[in-house]
């Protein structure tokens, strides 16, 4: 079925529709990855994006149940150059069924190249429709312009109560912005006894949970609609080894007094080089996000860099002065992506394990 | 039979939290200098001052202490004998500067000791910190390490083998049964 991609620069692109033949509108954005189309598209951080993939041919290997990042996508849209319906003996579903299962629209067979161009012109966000090829195109470019975008993107992906991820280790407590499967898995490698709470819980309500440690998770959007959390963070930071990734570590950077700027071209993709300060080793990362901690802005009191992005020389880590508080911006669970950057939750249990140990000797010698 | 610990990507990371936490415990690093103990104290005692370079684009000085052990016969009463300071020349005054005393492995602390004795001698810190590759336990003083990169348990007939690429062409821990 013939289906169109509309910009709201008037551009149109005419391709194939799989998946959902649902209308669908959101931010259109680019990610560069080459591999792990289902768990792009699970991932919460593309909340409310129509995903435009540079790599030229998605479907190859279906789907499976290893390669979920959320039970419910919450993408609006994929766009890519070539499509193939297949499916393997680990894959139940072919990636247009799983698609249609979940309301996710997809279009294949356009000039992805045209289309990267002009969205790299573009600054900031770039809205975008894909729809059928009969409807009346005024009538869709009227409706998409009228579109206002939800700025609300946490809440919607949020849990909205807590529940476990229970194993015997360590107690984790993780706020959860849109918290990717990935990170859980990694926290379930390393036997963390997970509780993963809304991103509305309050210091007291973290409290509760005892942790030995607390993940701010990734998550979608802008750090600035979520002006409520900075003071808990504050209050987490103070109290308890605090690890924080994507969306976590811009509002852990804002709480301490940094600021966080808009990029002129988000970093979407599996193949970043990314300096670690302290050692000079060079790591290659998957990264996704579209605000940076502007360094200009960053509390050299509060805060110091301890990773950069090579090609541009973004803040891609930071660690707190006075806490044992570190982040980083970049996906460290690499899903899908490199696992260079696992290193850094073996870093976030040894700032647990020290603090448990300097407890236990304190009781001891009580 | 000698079980691997820490690799060397683990040792260097264990390395750069050491660093970090360096950071965190003081409020800056003007008056800090680091004096390693003969022979691997003194190359990691090196490698965090690269990496505290590196982070804060401030020098820190180190400096060693030779300290020589009689760690084989440590078992034997008859033969126990203290460490001995050989030579304790740092080339800067530690008056009023906060020390971070680095080491491979916190064992009996005796080490520790003789090295604290031998650096009261030579001037009066204002204070003075231990960082410590591994603690294995088994203390006969009370001295305990502030910057830890690894707790290893261990049996008192075991070994812990830290090697650095300056001294041993490779990096890593491992335990060996004795």
């Amino acid at each position: 079925m013939k289906r169109l991609l509309i910009l709201e620069d008037g551009s149109t692109f005419l391709g194939e529709g799989f998946g959902s033949q649902i209308n669908s509108t959101g931010e259109v954005v680019l990610t560069t990855a080459m591999t792990g189309y289902q768990k792009v598209v699970t991932s919460p951080t593309y909340a409310n994006q129509i995903i435009v993939f540079t790599t030229p041919v998605l479907g190859t290997y279906g789907t499976n149940i290893d390669d979920l990042e959320s039970l419910q996508p919450v993408c609006k849209g994929v766009v890519c150059h070539t499509y193939t319906d297949s499916m393997n003996v680990s894959s139940p579903q072919s990636f247009s069924d799983y698609l249609k299962n979940q309301d996710i629209p997809g279009i294949y067979g356009i000039d992805t190249r045209k289309l990267v161009r002009i969205l790299s012109k573009h600054n900031g966000i770039t809205k975008g429709s894909i729809i059928d090829a009969e409807n009346d195109l005024e009538h869709a470019f009227d409706q998409l312009h009228a579109t206002v975008l939800t700025d609300q993107l946490v809440d919607m992906v949020s849990t909205s109560k807590p529940y476990p991820n229970p194993d015997t280790g360590r107690n984790i407590v993780l706020v959860d912005y849109g918290v990717k499967h990935s990170v859980l898995r990694q926290l379930s490698r390393m036997n963390c006894n997970t509780i993963i709470v809304p991103y509305t819980a309050t210091f007291q309500e973290i409290k509760n949970l005892c942790p030995d440690g607390v993940l701010l998770s990734n998550g979608p959007g802008n750090p600035y609609t979520l002006e409520d959390s900075f003071e808990t963070i504050r209050q987490i930071q103070a109290n308890y080894p605090t690890f924080a990734i994507g969306l976590g570590h811009q509002l852990l950077a804002i709480a301490n007094g940094a600021k966080v700027k808009e990029l002129p071209r988000a970093h979407r993709g599996l193949n970043f080089p990314v300096i670690e300060i302290a050692t000079g080793r060079i790591i290659t990362v998957a990264q996704n996000h579209s605000y940076i901690v502007d360094e200009s802005s960053l509390p050299k009191d509060n805060l110091i860099v301890t990773h950069k992005d090579l090609n541009s020389g973004w803040i891609e880590g930071i660690k707190h002065r006075k806490y044992p508080t570190f982040s980083v911006q970049f996906e460290p669970e690499g899903a899908p992506g490199p696992s260079d950057g696992t290193d850094v939750f073996y870093d976030f249990m040894h700032l647990i394990d020290i603090r448990k140990d300097k407890i236990n000797a304190i009781r001891e010698s009580k | 039979m000698a079980k691997q610990i820490y690799d060397s990507m683990a040792m260097k990371r264990a390395l750069t939290r050491m660093t970090y936490e360096i950071i965190e415990k003081n409020k800056g690093i003007d008056d800090l200098v680091l004096v390693g103990i003969k022979t691997r104290g003194v190359y990691l005692a090196q490698r965090i001052a690269d990496r505290l370079k590196q982070l804060e684009n401030a020098e820190v000085p180190v400096g060693q202490l030779d300290i020589t052990l009689y760690r084989d016969d440590r078992h034997d009463a008859s033969l126990a004998q203290d460490p001995v300071v050989n030579e304790a020349d740092l080339g800067f005054d530690i008056k009023d500067k906060h020390v971070i005393l680095v080491d491979d492995v916190l064992f009996t602390g005796r080490t520790i000791r003789a090295a604290l004795d031998a650096l009261m001698d030579i001037g009066r810190p204002k204070k003075i910190n231990l960082a410590v590759l591994v603690d294995r336990g088994h203390r006969e003083l009370p001295i305990r390490a502030d910057f830890v990169g690894k707790n290893i348990p261990t049996a008192m007939d075991e070994q812990v083998a830290v090697y650095v690429d300056e001294v041993d062409g490779k990096d890593g821990i491992e335990l060996k049964k004795l």
